[in-house]
């Protein structure tokens, strides 16, 4: 836009860049805060936030390997954070996928069919969106407890029971791609129809390859939620090696002795998954996708 | 290549509380071009989508070919649509769009290179081929969504108002080469339009249809040959609808129905004599007169003629319209003249209306037939 600014607009910039500066220290802080307590020698939650005498310790134990002290001594790691990682990984892309397919067919039968208690079904499933996971947590555990006695794969201490408790998480996402769906001309799917598609072969060919930046914002947004879930998870997983990142990072955070620098190590371990799925996500989300196809 | 049949025809989206369409009966021939014309709200798009299957068919039949296709969803009636707004796929190219089709069928790579290549040549979109749509103006554009159905080899050909969206000088274009199109394929055609010229001109047949009134039988208005339909308006509706600027009409009384020529008094008091048949009218009857703009005569001159005063002029070069305030009138009486000469408001003007090219209406609306066209 070039459109005429006032005189008095360069301060109000100077002002805007100040505001925006401040705000971002505010958000990096506790982040920067956390690397540095994971190069802290010894288990500090507080220092200055250059390390004095930095030291490798924390994030060697977290890659399972064994520390040489200064005096020595050997410290073993204490928990297996590489197979918590994996295993936050596999929870993650699997629940995320399923999320995906489970979502996207739904949207698009929500948005592009007309049936009985559609508003309805719409409605129900925003409110029970808004009741957190942490109110049904016993329930989740009964009914998890009680399927593993029939599919073990589905009990209590599994990945499987995991990420099926992780797919109740698909409402949000309905409404979310039906959305996109609902912005994208319905003639699309009609020419596909004349030119002798299925409906699924509409979906398939002609409204999902239009719909990826929107699918590729629902993947990224169930992971994130995946890899950050706590108390779910935290319910129904017990063994130590069936941890993910999440729960077992709370292992460090016993009241008799707070491991403050293993853990910020591990936290920031699990940022690292998130962070990679983003950047191969990223060139998905772009605009214009549907530009040019009707008149609008 | 087929024939479509529409019998009783009907539509209503609320279960039969009320129609949209009603009883629609009509035949195409095959290779014939058809035109469904009508304003705004006359359900002309929706039977249209009711031959593809884009829309269910509440009552009646509808065949293509000689099987019944009702029931038959769109992908498997073999009719190639172009919609109103293109609804070209925006993440292919101009090739895949035309080959979507073609490969949806499991056609052979061979065949399927051989046709776009054909329909690209046919509609010069041989250098856009490897272009996608946002790539391209609304002109090219059109053009794609026309040759994605033409490497279909469809049974029948569906337009849904394809110029609509084009601006005026590239309507033209676009209206010569579906015309020189169709001439070459000879595939159906089904052509919904709200502009009457593209009608006229491109169709062998028109359909006229009109918004369905309260307790009407149906909407379909007249089926005929363009001409027939301008010259042979079946009822008001049609005469008011073809042609530009509309027609005139005013209320009068019948004075006498003859067999060749009828005499009528319009209210303000002239007398017009009239080239129809108004034998099976009688002598008091309420009737309308109709006449088009380009059809009265200024005239100094009395007989077969009313008076008339100058309300507004435009004059547009080769020629001008003058409105009439008339009593007789709701609207203003328009006249089409061939000059651009100055005149003035309130001026009092003799206006004839030739006998000959006077329509009559009956109080229902139906036309008196016509007994002296000459020209068609």
């Amino acid at each position: 836009m070039a459109m005429v600014q006032p005189r008095n607009l360069k301060y109000r910039v100077w002002a805007t860049r100040i505001f925006l500066i401040l705000f971002i220290l505010m958000i990096m802080l506790p982040f920067l805060m956390i690397i540095s307590v994971s190069f802290r020698t010894g288990n500090f939650a507080t220092g200055s936030l250059i390390p004095e005498n930095p030291t490798l310790e924390h994030w060697s134990l977290a890659f399972g390997i064994p520390w040489t002290n200064v005096d020595g001594s050997i410290s073993l790691p204490p928990f297996p954070v590489l197979t918590w990682l994996w295993n936050s990984i596999k929870i993650a892309v699997i629940s995320s996928t399923l999320i995906l397919m489970l979502s996207t067919t739904g949207a698009y039968a929500f948005a592009r069919f007309r049936f009985r208690f559609r508003e309805h079904m719409l409605t129900a499933m925003m409110i029970f969106q808004m009741f957190p996971a942490v109110l049904a947590l016993v329930a989740i555990y009964s009914i998890f407890n009680t399927l593993g006695n029939y599919v073990p794969w589905l009990g209590l201490d599994t990945h499987g029971a995991v990420v099926i408790a992780s797919l109740g998480g698909v409402t949000l996402h309905i409404w979310l791609i039906k959305g996109y769906f609902e912005s994208i001309d319905g003639s699309l799917e009609e020419a596909a129809a004349i030119d002798g598609a299925t409906p699924w072969q509409a979906f398939r060919y002609v409204l999902l390859p239009l719909s990826v930046p929107i699918l590729a914002v629902v993947f990224i947004l169930a992971f994130i939620a995946s890899v950050g879930e706590y108390p779910v998870a935290s319910v129904l997983l017990q063994d130590v090696d069936k941890l993910t990142l999440a729960v077992g990072s709370r292992q460090y955070l016993n009241p008799q002795n707070y491991l403050w620098g293993d853990f910020a190590a591990a936290s920031v371990l699990s940022g690292l998954p998130i962070t990679l799925v983003f950047l191969l996500s990223q060139r998905w989300i772009v605009g214009g996708l549907t530009a040019g196809g009707v008149k609008g | 290549m087929a024939e479509v049949f529409l019998v009783d025809v009907s539509k209503s989206y609320d279960q039969g509380k009320s129609w949209v369409l009603k009883n629609v009966n009509l035949s195409i021939a095959d290779g014939e071009f058809v035109a469904f014309v009508g304003p705004s709200g006359c359900g002309k798009s929706t039977l249209l989508r009711m031959i593809c299957g884009l829309e269910e068919i509440t009552k009646g039949d509808l065949s293509i070919g000689d099987e019944r296709v009702n029931d038959m969803p769109p992908n498997e009636r073999k009719v190639g649509m172009v919609f109103q707004s293109y609804a070209l796929y925006p993440h292919m190219t101009v090739r895949e769009n035309m080959a979507f089709g073609l490969k949806l069928a499991k056609a052979d790579k061979k065949t399927v290179d051989q046709r776009v290549d054909e329909a690209a040549r046919i509609l010069q979109l041989e250098p856009l081929l490897d272009r996608k749509p946002k790539a391209m103006s609304g002109g090219q554009r059109q053009r794609v969504a026309i040759g994605r159905s033409i490497v279909q080899e469809p049974r029948v050909f569906l337009f849904d108002e394809p110029l609509s969206n084009l601006d005026v000088s590239l309507r033209v274009q676009m209206r010569q080469e579906l015309a020189r199109l169709h001439r070459r394929l000879k595939t159906t055609s089904i052509y919904v339009t709200h502009d009457q010229v593209e009608a006229m001109t491109l169709a062998d047949k028109v359909v006229v249809l009109s918004p369905l009134a309260d307790g009407a039988e149906s909407n379909l208005e007249q089926v005929g040959a363009p001409l027939e339909l301008y010259h042979h308006p079946r009822n008001i509706f049609v005469a008011g609808f073809i042609g530009s600027p509309k027609m005139n009409f005013f209320d009068g009384t019948l004075l006498e129905g003859g067999e060749e020529y009828s005499r009528v008094r319009l209210n303000s008091g002239s007398e017009i004599s009239v080239a129809v048949n108004a034998v099976s009218g009688k002598a008091g009857d309420k009737v309308v007169l109709g006449i088009r703009p380009q059809d009265i005569h200024l005239v100094e001159s009395q007989g077969n003629a009313i008076e008339g005063t100058v309300s507004a002029l435009e004059r547009l070069g080769t020629e001008s319209f003058i409105y009439f305030a008339h009593p007789d009138i709701h609207e203003s009486l328009t006249v089409r003249v061939e000059d651009s000469k100055a005149r003035h408001e309130g001026d009092v003007l003799t206006l004839k209306l030739p006998a000959e090219n006077c329509h009559l209406f009956d109080a229902d609306g139906l036309a008196f037939r016509r007994t002296r066209v000459t020209d068609f």
